[in-house]
C-alpha cells in the first residue's frame, strides 16, 4: 500500500513538471493543443494526489502502523473521527492536504475560466504547476508520508487537546485559506506573464479569494474557540507565532478585497493590488512553514526542521521572481485615472489598506524579532502580548472607525459638508452610547470604550444604509418591507454582503473588548463546602468525581452557580488523564449567559490528593459576541459570494471597457 | 512623463512616515521585550529575562502555596548544568520532568524567581504528540 501513495506522489510530480514545462511552451510558442494538454495534466495531477491521499487515508482507518506516519499520530483506541483528522495532524499529512487542495483548486479554477479568459489562462497553468511541483518535491523527496518501519503494536496517539471537534475543522479551513490565495496569486502573474494586465484576473478571482478569505476568518474563530474551551488558560487569542500566520495574510486578503473594488470602479491601484496579492500568497506559505517547520518550538531547532530551509528558499524565489516580472510590466500597469481628492471612497480605501498593511507588518515584525535579534544581537528577544495590543489599539481603533466611514463617502470627491450631512445620525449615536457607557463607568479602559463608542458609530451607519436602501426599494414598487428588504440585498449582494460583514466586525470588537477590557478574574483554594464570590456571581464547591471513560479518566469538581439570590445550577470542572498519551489536560467549566453573552468560566488548576482544589475563576463579559460575530461573517461571505448573474455580466463589460488590448 | 503632484503618492508617503513614527515611539516608552536565555547563559544576569529549558526534577511543593521548586536545563545540549527555579501560579497541563518550558523572571540569589503565572509550555510540537529523543 505504501508504494502505492509513493507511486502516486511521483505521478503527481511528474505530470506538475509536464504542466509547468509544457505550459510555458505552449503559452511562449502559441500551441493551442499543448496548452490544453498541460491543463488535462493539472486535472490528472489532482486525481493521482487523490489516490495518494486515500491511501493514507485508508491507512489511517485500519490502524496499519507499518505507516511511520500512523503511528505516530493515532493510536487503537482513539475514536474514528480524530483517527481521520490525523490526516492533517501532522506535518507529512497536511503538506499532502496543501497539495490535494491546490491541485483540486487549480484543475477547478481554470476549467471554469478557460473559455472567457484564454489568452490568460495558459500562462496561469504553469503557475499553478510550479507552486504543486514544489509541494510535490518535498513530499516526494524531503516529507514524505508513507515511510514505513516494523509496526509497533500501537501508535503514539493523539496530543488530548487535538481531540476536539473543533480541531477537525480548525487545520482544514486554514488551509483551505492558505491554498486559496494561490489562485489570486496565480492569475495576477498569469496576468503579468501574458501581458493581459486588464481587469479580468480580478475578476475570474474575486470569488476564489472570498472562498479563500472566509475560511481563513472562519477558521481563525474556530482555532480561538477551541483555545478558549481546550487549551483553557481563560484567554481565546494569545499572539502566538501560530495564530499570527493564519491572522497576516488574512489581513493583506482583507485589504486586497476591499483595493479591488476601486480597481474594478476607477482602474487605479493596479501595481498596488498585484502587490497585495503576492504578499498575501507569500504570507500564507510563511504561515505553513511557521506552523509546520519547527521553527516555533524553539528558535534554536530552526536548522534541525527539515523542511524548513526548502520552505525559505521557495518562499525566496516566489517573491523574487514575481518582484520581477512586476518590474518588467510596470508600464502597463500605469493607472489611466489618479486619486482626485483625499476625501473620496478611494481615500478611504487607501487609508483602510495602509492600516491594514501596517497592522499587518507590525504583527510581521513581532513574529520575526526573536530572529533577528538573535542574528544581529547573539540574543533572542521575544516581543510580548504588550506590543501587539499597543499596535492592535494603534492600528485597529482607527480601521474599525474607517468601517463605518469608507462605504458612505462619495466616490472621486466628497465635501466636507456632505459628510457632515450624512454621517449626522450616526455621530449622534455614537457620541449618545459613548456618554451613556462613561457614566455606567466603562472609563476604567479608556481603549475598550473607544472600541464602544467607534462600534456604535459602525452600527449606526449599517443599519442606516440597510434602512435607506429598504425605503427606496419599497418606494419603486416592492409590495411588503420584508420584499423590499430582499430585493435590496438580492439585487446588490456585493455591497450588503460587505456590510453584513463589517456588522460581523463590529460584534467580534465588542465581544473582544468587552471580554479583554472588562473582564474580572478571582482565584482561590476550596474544601469542599466552601464558597467564592466573583463578578456577581457567588461558586460553592460541593463534589469531586472520578470516572473512567474510553481513553482517559475524568476527574470532575462540582459547583453550585448563585447570582443574587438566584439558583444557577452547577457547574463541572476538572481534569482528564489520558491513558495512552500519558497527559493531563484541564477540562474547563463554562456558563454561557445567554441574554448578556457573558461567561462564567472555571479552571480546576491544581486538584490535591486531599480534595481541595485550587480554582481560578474569569468573568468575561459579552465573549459571546465574538462566536456570534463568526456566524454573521459566515452568513454575510456566503451573500457576497452567491452567484449573481447580472453582476457577473456588468463586471466583464466593465473589464473590456476598461481593458487596454483587445482581448483576442 | 511629467509628475503631477500626486495625492496618493503624498498619503502613502505620510502614512509610512507615521507608522515610523509610532514604532518610535513605542520602542523608545516600553524597550521592547525580554532577552530569551538558556540556563547556561543565566550567570551574571540580573535583569528581567525570559528562560527557556527543560524540566528537571524533582519537583517540589505546592504552585499556589510557597511555589513550586525544580530545575531547568539547556535544551538539546550535552552540558548538564541546571539552574533551580521557584514558580507559583498556574501550572500548565504539559508541564512535566523533561518537557521544554519557558518562564519570565529573574536571578536572585542563585535561584531564578519566576513572575508568577508566567510558565509557557512548549510541547514537542503542537501537533505531533510524542518526540523520543527530545532531550537528545
Amino acid at each position: 500500500m505504501a508504494e502505492l501513495g509513493r507511486a502516486a506522489l511521483v505521478v503527481s510530480l511528474g505530470l506538475s513538471l509536464y504542466a509547468l514545462i509544457a505550459g510555458a511552451a505552449a503559452a511562449r510558442l502559441g500551441r493551442r493543443r499543448l496548452a490544453i494538454s498541460a491543463q488535462n495534466a493539472l486535472v490528472a495531477a489532482f486525481v493521482s494526489t487523490l489516490v495518494a491521499s486515500g491511501v493514507l487515508v485508508s491507512a489511517l482507518l485500519r490502524n496499519d502502523f507499518s505507516f511511520t506516519y500512523v503511528a505516530r499520530t493515532t493510536s487503537e483506541a482513539l475514536p474514528t473521527a480524530y483517527t481521520i483528522s490525523a490526516f492533517w495532524g501532522g506535518q507529512e499529512g497536511s503538506l499532502l492536504l496543501w497539495l490535494l487542495v491546490l491541485t483540486g483548486f487549480a484543475a477547478a479554477s481554470v476549467g471554469l475560466n478557460r473559455r472567457w479568459a484564454r489568452d490568460l489562462i495558459v500562462w496561469v497553468v504553469p503557475v499553478f504547476a510550479a507552486v504543486s511541483v514544489f509541494f510535490a518535491f518535498v513530499l516526494v523527496a524531503v516529507a514524505s508520508p508513507f515511510t514505513t518501519q516494523a509496526a509497533p503494536a500501537d501508535g503514539a496517539g493523539m496530543t488530548p487537546s487535538l481531540q476536539n471537534p473543533y480541531m477537525l475543522a480548525h487545520p482544514v479551513l486554514l488551509y483551505l485559506g492558505y491554498v486559496g490565495l494561490t489562485v489570486p496569486f496565480a492569475f495576477a502573474m498569469g496576468a503579468l506573464l501574458s501581458g493581459q494586465t486588464d481587469e479580468r484576473w480580478l475578476v475570474a478571482t474575486r470569488r476564489w479569494t472570498l472562498v479563500a478569505w472566509a475560511a481563513l476568518g472562519i477558521g481563525q474563530l474556530v482555532g480561538s474557540k477551541w483555545a478558549y474551551e481546550e487549551v483553557g488558560w481563560g484567554g481565546y487569542f494569545a499572539w502566538d507565532p501560530v495564530e499570527n500566520a493564519a491572522l497576516m495574510p488574512w489581513l493583506v486578503a482583507t485589504a486586497f478585497l476591499h483595493s479591488v473594488m476601486i480597481q474594478e470602479k476607477r482602474g487605479m491601484l493596479r501595481v498596488w493590488n498585484v502587490l497585495l496579492v503576492l504578499l498575501a500568497f507569500s504570507l500564507a506559505l510563511f504561515g505553513t512553514f511557521l506552523t509546520r517547520s519547527g521553527i516555533l518550538n524553539s528558535i534554536h531547532s530552526f536548522t534541525q526542521s527539515s523542511i524548513g530551509p526548502w520552505f525559505l528558499g521557495f518562499i525566496g524565489v516566489v517573491v523574487t521572481v514575481s518582484l520581477a516580472l512586476v518590474f518588467w510590466r510596470l508600464p502597463r500597469l500605469r493607472s489611466p485615472t489618479k486619486l482626485e481628492s483625499p476625501i473620496s471612497r478611494e481615500a478611504a480605501f487607501l487609508y483602510n489598506n495602509l492600516l491594514l498593511l501596517a497592522l499587518c507588518l507590525t504583527i510581521f515584525w513581532g513574529v520575526v524579532y526573536p530572529l533577528l535579534s538573535e542574528a544581529v544581537r547573539g540574543e533572542a528577544v521575544v516581543l510580548g502580548r504588550e506590543y501587539y495590543d499597543f499596535f492592535l489599539r494603534i492600528f485597529g481603533l482607527p480601521l474599525l472607525l474607517l468601517m463605518g466611514i469608507g462605504p458612505l463617502v462619495a466616490w472621486r470627491k466628497a465635501s466636507l459638508r456632505s459628510l457632515l450631512t450624512t454621517f449626522r445620525w450616526p455621530t449622534g449615536v455614537a457620541v449618545a452610547t459613548g456618554a451613556i457607557l462613561l457614566v455606567l463607568g466603562a472609563g476604567t479602559s479608556v481603549p475598550g470604550l473607544i472600541a464602544y463608542t467607534f462600534s456604535s458609530f459602525v452600527a449606526a451607519t449599517i443599519a442606516l444604509e440597510f434602512a435607506r436602501g429598504t425605503r427606496a426599494r419599497k418606494a419603486l414598487g416592492a409590495t411588503s418591507w420584508p420584499g423590499a428588504f430582499s430585493s435590496l440585498i438580492a439585487r446588490n449582494r456585493r455591497r450588503y454582503g460587505g456590510y453584513v460583514v463589517h456588522a460581523a466586525i463590529v460584534l467580534l470588537a465588542i465581544g473582544v473588548a468587552g471580554s479583554s477590557a472588562f473582564d474580572t478574574v478571582a482565584e482561590a483554594k476550596l474544601e469542599r463546602g466552601e464558597s467564592m464570590k466573583v463578578g456577581g456571581y457567588t461558586l460553592v464547591y460541593r463534589s469531586l468525581d472520578e470516572r473512567l471513560a474510553a481513553n482517559a479518566t475524568e476527574i470532575r469538581a462540582r459547583l453550585a452557580v448563585s447570582r443574587g439570590d438566584r439558583d444557577l445550577g452547577t457547574l463541572d470542572a476538572g481534569k482528564n488523564a489520558y491513558t495512552i498519551e500519558a497527559q493531563v489536560s484541564n477540562e474547563v467549566g463554562i456558563r454561557s449567559d445567554p441574554l448578556t453573552g457573558e461567561d462564567l468560566f472555571v479552571i480546576a488548576e491544581q486538584i490535591d490528593p486531599d480534595g481541595t482544589v485550587y480554582f481560578r475563576v474569569f468573568v468575561k463579559p459579552l465573549v459571546n459576541l465574538i462566536w456570534i460575530a463568526g456566524l454573521v461573517f459566515l452568513l454575510g461571505s456566503l451573500v457576497t459570494l452567491w452567484p449573481d448573474a447580472r453582476e457577473q455580466r456588468r463586471l466583464a463589460r466593465r473589464a473590456r471597457e476598461i481593458g487596454i488590448p483587445a482581448t483576442h | 512623463m511629467a509628475r503631477k503632484a500626486n495625492p496618493a503618492r503624498l498619503v502613502i508617503a505620510l502614512a509610512v512616515a507615521a507608522v515610523l513614527a509610532v514604532f518610535l515611539l513605542y520602542t523608545s516608552i516600553a524597550g521592547g521585550g525580554n532577552p530569551s536565555l538558556a540556563p547556561s547563559e543565566l550567570a551574571g544576569r540580573s535583569g528581567e529575562v525570559q528562560l527557556a529549558g527543560l524540566v528537571v526534577g524533582p519537583v517540589t511543593g505546592d504552585a499556589h502555596a510557597g511555589g513550586l521548586r525544580f530545575a531547568l536545563r539547556d535544551i538539546g545540549k550535552s552540558s548538564q548544568a541546571s539552574i533551580p527555579v521557584l514558580y507559583a501560579g498556574s501550572v500548565p497541563d504539559l508541564f512535566k520532568v523533561g518537557r521544554q518550558i519557558v518562564v519570565d523572571g529573574r536571578l536572585r540569589g542563585g535561584t531564578f524567581v519566576a513572575e508568577p503565572g508566567s510558565m509557557i509550555t512548549k510541547c514537542p510540537s503542537k501537533y505531533a504528540p510524542k518526540q523520543t529523543g527530545d532531550s537528545a
